[in-house]
């Protein structure tokens, strides 16, 4: 089971060497773009900035979004209306609070889960890390604590 | 609300969403008063413009109307203290959704009144009806058709 990047890069910032848990850190965060609103909750709740709720709105998300869905069912309408392809983005009034571009930064995401616990769409699966990726990650932190001692004890 | 027919209004339709606090209660009390409405509108009782989703407007539009229109309460005399604002910025939405797809913006439009203003509730009903008359019916596609509408006017399209 993959780390995400940042995830990685805290359990090997780990105090005392050795791997206990990863509980928190280190999942791997799937995003089903086809359930998401775009309420942007992931965004308020993310502690890194990793998902970042947009002021505008991409109309091809909803044109391209699958027919049983939320917004597919929003875009079945444009589509049937629409004379060309859409301009661009556009600015979703302040109220609208759905309907928003999420922008996710996979670098920034310390794969914590927290978005994946607030989202009223279920669309965030965090899935933990499994116990047998443990081992990969475990001589890393490890080595990087003896590392750590040997400077201390220098 | 019996009313002679708009001229050239062909069958265009216009789905009008009134809030029950107020639109509709002075589209009753001009019914009552026997005031003509244009034979164009339909009204939708909604118990709050705030109830009023993009979707309801989008799918009417799709379904065969020419033109929606919200009427909701005065700003800042919502029963339900901000459900006109919602109002407001989602009809705002929808227009731009419409406009970045070539569709005229002003088929989805937002009035406000009181319930005690009927009057002004059949100017907003003449007004939307007089800007629907003078646009042209609106197209559409097949509902799983893809891409342009059918009978869309070719220099919109091309306009993009």
């Amino acid at each position: 089971m993959p780390l995400t990047h940042r995830g990685r890069e805290i359990l090997e910032r780990v105090p005392g060497g050795t791997l206990r848990s990863t509980a928190g850190v280190g999942c791997e965060i799937v995003r089903h773009e086809e359930l998401c609103v775009g309420c942007g909750k992931c965004a308020t709740n993310c502690p890194s900035g990793a998902s970042e709720r947009g002021d505008s709105f991409d109309v091809n998300q909803l044109l391209d979004a699958p027919a049983d869905s939320r917004r597919g069912a929003l875009g079945a309408a444009l589509r049937r209306l629409m004379r060309h392809e859409p301009d661009g983005p556009v600015e979703v009034p302040e109220r609208v609070t759905v309907y928003r571009t999420i922008v996710y930064d996979d670098e920034r995401c310390l794969g914590c889960g927290t978005c994946a616990r607030g989202c009223p769409a279920e669309a965030i699966e965090a899935r933990p890390p499994k116990a047998d990726a443990a081992p990969g990650v475990a001589p890393a932190t490890t080595a990087g604590a003896a590392a750590a001692g040997a400077a201390v004890g220098a | 609300m019996l009313a002679a027919p708009t001229p050239d209004a062909g069958d265009r339709k216009i789905v009008a969403f009134c809030c029950r606090e107020c639109a509709y209660a002075a589209a009753d009390a001009s019914a009552n008063a026997r005031t003509p409405l244009p034979t164009t509108v339909r009204l939708v009782l909604m118990p709050c413009t705030g109830r009023v989703s993009p979707l309801h407007l989008l799918s009417a539009l799709a379904e065969g109307a020419d033109g929606v229109m919200v009427a909701g309460c005065l700003l800042g005399q919502c029963h339900y203290r901000e459900g006109n604002f919602n109002a407001v910025d989602r009809v705002a939405f929808v227009q731009r959704l419409l406009k970045s797809v070539g569709v005229e913006p002003e088929r989805c439009r937002m009035f406000t009144m009181s319930a005690g203003e009927p009057p002004k509730f059949v100017a907003a009903v003449r007004e939307m009806d007089r800007a629907i008359v003078a646009l042209p019916p609106l197209p559409r596609s097949a509902p799983d058709g893809r891409g342009v509408a059918a009978g869309a006017p070719v220099a919109v399209g091309g306009a993009a």
